[in-house]
């Protein structure tokens, strides 16, 4: 054979419990569980969900907990369907159905964050002189990384806080470093919006959008950096830290 | 079987055709196809009339108007919108065609005679399926119809087998294959031989027993089944624990369409996964006729011969592809073989009058196994236990693969997907799936490629890679050109020899387990694929 041999890779196994007639999800926050979940969700409810869970011709999935929702609610209208729409009922194993419930949860965790130590108005004005380039908030800012202006119901404090320090921890499909290279040797870099055999999506660092076709590049780099900058502790202090945490905590979906 | 049923169909339609105004269509007036027509594979190039348009499942055509050299120039004709998506599967069907009529079946089961054309409908087929549907709701799809005189042949997500009219697809007979209820589906193409239609059963991820039938295209009366489980005491099921129960729920899907040599007189026709899927506890032993090859006769049902692939299978890898047949020189003398890729990761070739084992290589990054043991059997490296096995979709799977005679290339699509296999406890309730595990798949590191593979020692000849695992078939043909298609939606022209991309169109949805057909109408050669809730068909400019 000619071709590469897949790499070998150690994976989380999980033990399973046991599922059936369960009303706790047994894979809250179970990070291959989550992982297995969001593979089964893209197969089979991304077409009408969005591949972010976060609407398309079906509803926005991640505002359910927000709402009010529980795990077994969930799971129960994947199980039974919604009479009178087109989302049907599933007969597919109850551990596939709560695999699935844990990723949508884990994207759309109300984080409790608010009782967090930290001043939120500090915060607030650390995050628009720092982060707002980049970073959509509550009414302005770029559009390089993730809207932040409903994190706070979205991410824990703790995943908020590895994300600044190391962001290249975690990254969001869509939010991708890539470096297109031209014949010319100019370089073009910034996130990844989508790709195929033949051409490459992106938002450049101007925050441009901007369509390639693999023919007309000397080649596309897919570094394994964040394009978000580590902030250290030496770079943001601790303090600072709680603060924009704090702030970002309040963030609940006003844009 | 539900004789009494049937005969009323008949009358009502016969009843209705008598009493309504004449159809307007465009066949010609002679009895339709006869099975010499579709015996006679690609003699005449304006039809395509089984599955993989010849009996051989080589799905290579002799059409050669378009070549490597103009392939740039195809342009869109027309596209046929289904009106509706297949949730988490795809449009996978191949469209027969004859006299200038494409006769498609759809997802849903719907299903439609469509102007070669214009890509306008004639007519439409929708059959109203039971809102407990169980295997037929996770696959909601159907990969094409049969054809004989002029009467078509399809099977449905409940587990049905209907004949309809090609002039108004109106049903003439509807017989029962199995109940759905229980887990039963069908989603295959039915294969016409003279005198039977025969077809297969899907739901083996449910407590079931799979089965190849042949019925009567007259009167849908079963001529002869074969269960790819045996009963109690039969041979094959020393290779079972004592346990009736055991044997009938024991799975092995029949699910994918099959082959025929009709020298031979043999039907070639995989076979699924055992049940539970991913926890054998309960059935130790090899597990016969899962995940394996049979060779039927086709006169009978009787089995010939048999050969397993994956004896004893824990990860889901069921063996429905389309067996190839050739006949090619090997080591000096002719042989009749018939060749596949397995979604177990090994191609094979194998000899279709006997059964014996000629060839068994990897075609994929594989760690389960890397070679054959002298019986033929994987010799087990990585259970799955510990991680990064091909996924339960596997290392290719039913999509149909496609051989060039001329280059001697076996082309596929080949995935290299990483998976973690933790089995569980299966639960029985009828209607419920009892898979006995689950699994994790790392989704960041799947990818594939279209290979092109020599037959005689299953090296890699050229390959092109597709970003993310993908489920598109393949076909080719004499002019030198393979078509197949990826996951990000793009359709795409290869030259054969080589691997050079030399066209693609992107068709705004996955091609998912679909394969090209191609045809002449009018004097040009047009070019088919499904995508997502649509059919295009290309061809060269008309200028």
């Amino acid at each position: 054979m000619r071709h590469t041999l897949l790499s070998a890779v150690a994976l989380l196994v999980l033990a399973a419990p046991t599922v059936a007639q369960q009303t706790a999800n047994p894979y809250d926050s179970d990070p291959a569980a989550m992982r297995a979940g969001r593979a089964l969700f893209a197969n089979r409810c991304a077409e009408c969900h969005g591949a972010d869970a976060r609407g398309f011709s079906g509803p926005d999935l991640t505002v359910l907990w927000a709402e009010g929702t529980s795990d077994e609610r969930v799971f129960q209208t994947i199980r039974s369907g919604v009479s009178g729409s087109i989302m049907p009922s599933s007969t597919a194993p109850d551990n596939e159905i709560w695999a699935m419930v844990a990723y949508v949860k884990s994207i759309s965790t109300v984080a409790a964050a608010l009782d967090a130590p930290g001043d939120p108005e500090r915060g607030q004005e650390l995050v628009q002189a720092r982060c707002t380039r980049c970073h959509y908030v509550a009414g302005g800012g770029g559009y390089l990384g993730p809207d932040l202006s409903r994190i706070g119901a979205v991410r824990t404090r703790e995943s908020l806080m590895r994300s600044i320090r190391e962001p290249a921890a975690s990254i969001q499909p869509g939010y991708r470093t890539v470096t297109l290279v031209t014949p010319s040797g100019d370089r073009i870099r910034g996130v990844a919006k989508g790709e195929d055999a033949f051409s490459v999506q992106i938002l450049d660092t101007r925050q441009q959008l901007r369509g390639y076709m693999k023919s007309d590049l000397a080649e596309v780099v897919r570094e394994p950096v964040s394009l978000m900058p580590e902030f250290t502790s030496a770079r943001l202090p601790d303090e600072d830290l709680n603060d924009i945490v704090r702030y970002l905590g309040t963030l609940r979906g006003n844009r | 079987m539900r004789r009494a049923r049937t005969s009323v169909w008949v009358a009502t339609v016969v009843g209705l055709a008598l009493a309504g105004p004449a159809p307007v269509t465009a066949q010609d007036d002679d009895a339709g196809v006869t099975y010499d027509d579709i015996l006679a594979g690609f003699a005449d190039p304006t039809r395509w009339l089984t599955y993989s348009g010849d009996y051989s499942g080589q799905r290579h055509s002799p059409l050669t108007q378009i070549t490597p050299a103009n392939a740039h120039r195809l342009a869109p004709a027309w596209t046929f919108q289904t009106g509706f998506d297949t949730r988490g599967r795809g449009f996978e069907t191949t469209p027969l065609v004859l006299d200038g009529v494409l006769y498609v079946t759809g997802s849903n089961n719907y299903a439609w005679a469509i102007d070669a054309r214009s890509g306008r409908p004639f007519w439409q087929y929708r059959r109203q399926l039971p809102d407990d549907l169980t295997y037929g709701a996770s696959a909601p799809v159907n990969r094409g119809f049969g054809i004989l005189g002029d009467r078509l042949f399809m099977v449905t997500l409940d587990a049905h087998l209907l004949a309809l009219d090609r002039a108004t697809g109106s049903i003439l007979w509807d017989v029962v294959l199995a109940d759905y209820k229980v887990g039963y589906a069908a989603t295959l193409a039915p294969l016409v031989l003279d005198g039977k239609v025969i077809v297969g059963i899907s739901g083996g991820e449910y407590a079931t027993r799979g089965f190849i039938d042949a019925y009567d295209p007259e009167t849908g009366e079963q001529i002869w089944r074969f269960y790819t489980i045996p009963g109690p005491g039969e041979p094959g099921s020393e290779t079972w624990p004592d346990d009736p129960l055991t044997l009938a729920r024991g799975g092995s899907g029949t699910w994918m369409n099959g082959s025929y040599d009709p020298e031979l007189d043999l039907i070639y026709w995989g076979t699924g996964n055992p049940n539970p899927d991913y926890n054998g506890d309960s059935r130790p032993g090899d597990n016969l006729y899962s995940n394996s090859i049979v060779a039927l006769e086709a006169e009978t049902g009787a089995l010939r011969w048999h050969f397993q692939f994956t004896p004893h299978d824990l990860n889901d890898w069921d063996s429905n592809h389309v067996p190839v047949l050739v006949d090619l020189e090997w080591e000096g003398e002719e042989r009749q073989v018939v060749m596949l890729a397995n979604r177990n990761g090994f191609f094979y070739v194998l000899d279709r009058e006997t059964g014996e084992l000629l060839l068994g290589e990897p075609f994929t990054g594989t760690t389960w196994a890397r070679e054959l043991d002298a019986a033929g059997r994987p010799i087990i490296l990585n259970d799955g236990s510990q991680g990064c096995l091909p996924d339960p979709w596997g290392s290719t799977n039913f999509y149909p693969p496609s051989f060039d005679p001329n280059l001697e290339l076996f082309f596929v699509t080949a995935r290299e997907t990483c998976a973690t296999f933790v089995k569980q406890e299966p639960e029985y309730v009828p209607g419920r799936q009892s898979t006995g595990g689950v699994i994790w798949i790392d989704q960041d590191q799947g990818w594939s490629a279209l290979r092109a593979l020599d037959p005689r020692s299953g090296e890699l000849e050229w390959e092109f890679r597709y970003p993310s695992p993908t489920f598109a078939g393949v076909m080719s043909t004499a002019s030198g050109l393979v078509f197949a298609g990826d996951h990000e939606g793009n359709f795409i022209a290869f030259e054969s020899a080589t691997g050079k991309d030399l066209w693609h169109y992107q068709t705004g949805s996955r091609i998912w387990g679909a394969g090209a057909m191609t045809f002449m109408l009018d004097g040009r050669q047009m070019v088919l694929i499904p995508s997502g809730s649509t059919l295009v068909a290309f061809a060269l400019p008309l200028d």
